[in-house]
């Protein structure tokens, strides 16, 4: 029953792996730190699983662990280094497709995104995710209401970033 | 903006090729990994509370400490404040150990912060009555060793001959007074930096849901 239990979980976290991924790419800057998130989130995810009762998706379950996690987890290193080098991996954008004007305008939006606070990422992640505000005011504790207030101030945030 | 965020959404959901992908067994090792959230953080630092001031109680509670309480006559006051102590560190282990288990990374943000936030207070409010009873003790016991205590008789009585029992009083209590909140502030202190590391960006992301209701 345990085995099985394992087995399930196991085989559901890596065919969703991907949400995991992204909330790690969002909240930590290095390798390290992504690896140290994904491991923490996927305890979490563990624990809870025997709650899990199934009515819901397994995907929309995950999204509030994992952001619960990456919201409430203590992180040791408290100055952000700026490391480049790993978000260019994973935010890669292939020259070819997009022109220069478009590439670097999302460069700099990722780099905008990061600069913002752990619920305002929370926020604007379940946004580009595609989820409407009743999940998103599900998700966070908040009256759909309020999820709209705030993801205006966080677009004005990133306006304010992007035009000092 | 909206505009842009649109393209930003749309490079967002094309990019799922370049995230790493985990096998099968490394997420299977993983969850047998020690979880390193800050509620575990909070969990040990707790238990180490409870256990450092149920300890001081007992390193006091001694046989020959017991025969030096009665022999200053506070003995039953002693015991009376020990056992008040008890109970309430019985309640306080109690509460959180409900408030504990309440923790649930289901939950919403809001609530799981909220619940954490409840653990914490649960910690400073045992700490704070220890304290308490910590400083009642000090006073008690100093007020016994004066007027019980064989060393105690001297010095009153010398103070009695010199013929300024006011000021020596007076300046016992104050001495009592300045010692025991330098030591308050102390403990203070270090609760607050403790908490205050561990909680702070916690307390900051549940301020930034809370104020969004005002």
């Amino acid at each position: 029953m345990n085995k099985e239990l394992e087995h399930r979980f196991v085989t559901e976290l890596e065919n969703n792996q991907n949400i995991v991924h992204k909330v790690c790419t969002l909240y930590t800057n290095d390798r390290d730190s992504h690896n140290d998130l994904f491991q923490e989130i996927t305890i979490q995810l563990w624990k809870a699983y025997p709650k899990f009762r199934g009515d819901a998706k397994f995907s929309t379950w995950m999204y509030r662990v994992a952001l619960n996690t990456a919201i409430t987890l203590y992180r040791k290193s408290k100055k952000r280094v700026q490391t480049q080098d790993y978000d260019s991996v994973i935010f890669k954008i292939k020259t070819d497709e997009y022109d220069d004007t478009e590439e670097k305008q999302l460069k700099l939006m990722y780099d905008a995104v990061k600069q913002l606070g752990d619920i305002d990422k929370a926020l604007v992640f379940l946004y580009l995710e595609d989820k409407d505000y009743a999940e998103i005011s599900e998700t966070l504790g908040i009256t759909e209401v309020n999820a709209r207030v705030k993801m205006n101030r966080v677009k004005n945030k990133l306006r304010t970033i992007l035009n000092p | 903006m909206m505009d842009e965020l649109e393209l930003l959404k749309k490079d967002w959901q094309n990019k799922e090729e370049h995230l790493p992908k985990l096998s099968y067994d490394q997420i299977y090792k993983m969850i047998w990994k020690k979880s390193s959230s800050i509620v575990k953080w909070i969990f040990y630092i707790s238990l180490i509370e409870f256990v450092f001031w149920a300890g001081i109680n007992i390193v006091f509670s001694d046989p020959e400490s017991m025969q030096e309480l009665k022999a200053m006559h506070i003995y039953n006051v002693m015991m009376v404040l020990n056992f008040v102590n008890y109970g309430v560190i019985l309640y306080f282990i109690y509460k959180f150990y409900k408030n504990y288990r309440k923790i649930s990374f289901t939950d919403s943000s809001k609530k799981l912060m909220r619940t954490i936030l409840d653990v914490k207070k649960t910690v400073t409010q045992y700490v704070w009555f220890n304290l308490i009873i910590f400083a009642i003790t000090m006073i008690i016991s100093i007020y016994g060793v004066l007027i019980f205590g064989p060393q105690g008789k001297e010095i009153i009585a010398s103070a009695m001959q010199d013929g300024n029992e006011a000021t020596f009083w007076f300046l016992v209590i104050t001495v009592s007074i300045v010692f025991t909140a330098v030591l308050l502030v102390l403990i203070w202190l270090f609760y607050k930096l403790l908490y205050g590391i561990l909680l702070k960006r916690l307390k900051e992301n549940y301020n930034d849901l809370k104020k969004l209701e005002v």
